[in-house]
């Protein structure tokens, strides 16, 4: 925990200057949870915002100060699930409106801003973006929080509330289908 | 956890880890936590209103439902109203212009043969 019981007890009960320190106390780790879920480094803050909105109103539904972080993971969780089901659509809209070379000459250019390093994170950003296109969007948060945050089956399980033999499943056919996406893309 | 690992596996753990650190914990940019009080605010005054616009409709049903059982228990005792259903047919058709009529007899006999 990187905050005591009491400050979130105080928070609960509606002092804004409890309620900043916990944001100040946990921004940094959310928006690095929040750019490994959605791979898209510009939106971040965005959501990251969002996280904390939905914490201020949902605070006084919290029963246990010790249950606090399960409760923001899981609101981190779905405000990023949020973001990408929005994302897709827009997306779909955007892409659909640029003919096939008009995106060619996007990515180059923005390839030749970059430099290197920047260049071969983004690179490698967008391929895990594009791997983990092959599962559901609720998957894709479980897997990176699993295989990228490395949250354990009995952490997932405190945060969802899900049988742990449900979520090795899931877990299960989630990686497998992002492994088949992956054995694809290296055939080319 | 995943039994039967093959190369494709490790190279996907190693994807795994590269992605991790090309996306490392940031720190927010100086409008951060401005923006997030902001929104908070907006979001507070929204929900307030709400709530205020929804509890004066609740009021106004409660008061209207109230009026209108305090209506409907007083009894009505205006002469000029039909008291029953009865009285309002009989004050519509009046007795002497009844619109039903006994049903016609023939007489078949052959008289005055």
């Amino acid at each position: 925990m990187l905050v005591d019981f009491e400050l979130i007890e105080r928070a609960q009960k509606g002092d804004a200057v409890a309620f900043n320190e916990i944001v100040l106390a946990y921004r940094k780790r959310i928006l690095g949870q929040i750019t490994r879920l959605i791979s898209r480094p510009e939106d971040v803050e965005d959501v990251a915002q969002e996280v904390f909105v939905r914490l201020y109103f949902s605070l006084d539904q919290l029963r246990t100060a010790q249950v606090f972080e399960p409760w923001l993971y899981r609101l981190t969780s779905n405000a990023a699930y949020d973001y990408l089901r929005k994302q897709k659509r827009r997306q779909e809209f955007r892409m659909s409106d640029l003919s096939e070379q008009q995106v060619l000459m996007a990515d180059a250019t923005a390839g030749g801003k970059v430099e290197h390093e920047e260049q071969h994170q983004k690179k490698v950003r967008e391929s895990v973006d594009a791997l983990l296109g092959a599962v559901s969007d609720a998957d894709r948060i479980l897997l990176v929080q699993k295989e990228v945050e490395g949250l354990s089956l009995k952490e997932l399980e405190k945060i969802y509330k899900v049988n742990e033999n449900a979520l090795k499943v899931r877990l299960f056919r989630a990686r497998q289908r992002v492994l088949k996406a992956f054995g694809a893309s290296e055939k080319k | 956890m995943y039994p039967m690992r093959d190369s494709n596996d490790e190279k996907l753990d190693a994807l795994f880890r590269a992605y991790r650190a090309a996306c490392p914990d940031r720190d927010p940019s100086a409008n951060f936590m401005p923006e997030l009080w902001k929104r908070i605010e907006s979001r507070q005054t929204f929900t307030f209103s709400f709530r205020r616009m929804a509890s004066a409709f609740v009021t106004a049903a409660v008061a209207l439902t109230i009026a209108m059982g305090i209506y409907m228990a007083i009894p009505h005792s205006n002469p000029n109203m039909p008291q029953s259903y009865v009285e309002a047919l009989a004050e519509a058709r009046p007795l002497d212009t009844p619109d039903y009529v006994a049903p016609a007899r023939l007489d078949l006999s052959e008289t005055g043969r």
